[in-house]
Formats: structure tokens, C-alpha cells, sequence
């Protein structure tokens, strides 16, 4: 590439910029609708029409379609990349995800990113993070936490690149 | 006549319910599902998932990668969809997925496939018509390679709640 690589992405948030204990508020939320619920659902081929047929919705105790856990999730951690994971080599996994509340259409989500743990990797040009993903909604209720591991460059390598 | 197809057709039924379930069993899901770039890129800007390796080739191939990376959350929703009318699609709400492991990058044109292995079944305290399953499940590419694996619990409706036999 012509542009640096660096110059792609942000400057802050390099594996040296973590710590454990920070606690970051990301800047954007975005509302769920069925662009991001039944295009995903539908993409991935998940079967279970309570995501995608509104008709027989109705008669269950929701009253509507609800929003699929895996994409509320994704989405929560897609508002936390740019913060967390704009660096990142690559993710490496994912564990203790839990959804505390059902997710409709119209719902506004929000994410917040906790440092959990920050290592040494096996490779001197980039260390390991595991971040808490914090998910709530416009009602300010927790609907999701998770945590995910990734692998971030290290300023001292890539900063300049 | 309407009436006619109406009372002479015969549901063919989706999913199953808490006692299709045992320890061991092994689910090979179907369809599979070859990802294209279309797939990927969409998923990474709807849900704003913002690292250049997901959305610019040049970057990508700057980092070692031969194509733009598939955004792994997309390879985990892929994978899981394809369980779904195994494991969950009637028998009630998502409870967990822990312990998932990247294995290795996925690129356009790549094909994942999805299996699972029921690792746990028990009955619900709280709630008597239902029992909680756990499953390893795991998304292989073409070559046979994992490229995926977590662990997935759904609670799970009896068909039977009062453990009468059929």
C-alpha cells in the first residue's frame, strides 16, 4: 500500500494503551431494526422464524419478532471494535457470553468495554487482550456481557509502520 | 378450492424438543455454506465493526492475509444458524457460548460446515416443561480443517413435562 498502514487506523489504542480495570464508554449506539436483525438472521441461515415472522409473534407472550442474540451481540461488540479491536492482528475467541434481555426492533443498543486481562503473546511485535463487552439498551437495562480475547500490535512495532 | 388444500395437508414439523437429545449424539447440520465477500463486508458495516483487515483487501494482503479476513463474528453466527433447526429452532430461549476458539482466518469463497456433539442434558429446577442442553459445535472449512469451535447451551422444552412415556 502506498499509505502507511498506521495512518489507517487510530493512535490510542495500541496494545501499550490497555490496562486492567479501564473501563471505556463507546462513543456510538444504534438502533435495531430488521435491517440489522432479519438480514443477519437470514444470512446465517438460523432457522428460528421468532426472528423473522411477525404473524406468529403476535400470538406468543412478546407480541413481536425478537431480535436474535447472536446479532444483538454482534452488535454490541461491533460498537466496541473501532476502541478495542481497530488494531487488532487478529481475534483469537470469545467465552462467558450471556444475554440478559430480549431485544426488539426500535431498541437502541449501547457498549461499554472493561479490560479484563492484558499478556505477553508469543510474538514480540503484538500482546494479548481479553476484554468484558458490556451491552445495554436505551432504558439503560443490561441485555448482554461477553468476553473476547484478541491479539493487538504493539506500538513499538506497528506504530511507524 | 382453498378449503381443499387446507384440510388435506399434512404439517411437515421443524426442530426438536428436550428428549431428541442424548449425550454423545453427533449432528452433522445441513446446507453448509460457502461465505463471499458481499457477505462479510455487509455484516462488518451494519454492525460498525470497524478494523480495516475486514473491509480493505490492500490492508489485509499488508498483514499477510491473501483476501480480506471474514469477520469471525460472522463465521461464529454462520456456523450457529446452521445448528439452529438441530438444537434450537423450537425448543426455547439461548442460555450461554463459552469457551470458543478461533482456529484459524477465514477468506471469501471459503465453505464452512457445521457439527455438533451433545455434551450435557439436564432438567430444569426452575422450570419443570423444560430441561437446558449443552452441544460442542464445531465449523469446518472445505479442506475439513476447524476453523471454530465453542459451546452452546439452549433451554430446551419436553415434549413429555410430567416424564410420562409416549
Amino acid at each position: 500500500m502506498t499509505t502507511k498502514l498506521s495512518a489507517l487506523t487510530g493512535r490510542n489504542n495500541y496494545f501499550e494503551d490497555f490496562s486492567v480495570g479501564l473501563v471505556i464508554r463507546h462513543a456510538r449506539g444504534k438502533t435495531m431494526e430488521p435491517l440489522e436483525n432479519v438480514l443477519i438472521t437470514n444470512l446465517v441461515m438460523n432457522t428460528a422464524q421468532g426472528h423473522f415472522n411477525e404473524d406468529a409473534m403476535k400470538a406468543s407472550a412478546f407480541k413481536q419478532r425478537i431480535s436474535y442474540g447472536g446479532v444483538n451481540f454482534s452488535l454490541i461488540m461491533g460498537l466496541a471494535s473501532q476502541d478495542t479491536c481497530e488494531n487488532a492482528l487478529a481475534e483469537l475467541g470469545l467465552d462467558n457470553i450471556r444475554l440478559m434481555q430480549p431485544v426488539f426492533h426500535g431498541d437502541t443498543l449501547y457498549a461499554y468495554s472493561e479490560v479484563l486481562e492484558v499478556k505477553d503473546a508469543d510474538r514480540e511485535d503484538a500482546g494479548e487482550v481479553t476484554f468484558r463487552h458490556y451491552g445495554v439498551n436505551q432504558r439503560d437495562e443490561q441485555i448482554f456481557q461477553g468476553d473476547r480475547r484478541v491479539l493487538l500490535k504493539r506500538r513499538s512495532h506497528w506504530g511507524d509502520r | 378450492m382453498a378449503d381443499d388444500f387446507r384440510s388435506k395437508a399434512v404439517l411437515w414439523p421443524k426442530g426438536h424438543l428436550y428428549e431428541d437429545f442424548s449425550v454423545g449424539q453427533v449432528m452433522n447440520h445441513h446446507w453448509g455454506r460457502t461465505i463471499l465477500e458481499s457477505d462479510t463486508v455487509l455484516f462488518t458495516t451494519l454492525t460498525l465493526s470497524f478494523n480495516p483487515i475486514y473491509s480493505n483487501r490492500a490492508f489485509a494482503k499488508a498483514h499477510g492475509h491473501p483476501d480480506i479476513v471474514v469477520n469471525p463474528l460472522f463465521v461464529f453466527n454462520t456456523v450457529l444458524g446452521l445448528s439452529v433447526e438441530d438444537c434450537s429452532e423450537i425448543g426455547g430461549p439461548f442460555v450461554g457460548v463459552g469457551k470458543l476458539t478461533y482456529h484459524e482466518p477465514v477468506y471469501p469463497g471459503d465453505t464452512i460446515t457445521s457439527r455438533s456433539t451433545t455434551v450435557a442434558c439436564r432438567l430444569s429446577q426452575s422450570n419443570p416443561s423444560s430441561g437446558i442442553v449443552t452441544w460442542h459445535t464445531e465449523g469446518l472449512n472445505q479442506d475439513g480443517r476447524r476453523v471454530i469451535d465453542f459451546e452452546r447451551s439452549n433451554l430446551v422444552r419436553r415434549r413429555h413435562p410430567e416424564g410420562r412415556s409416549a
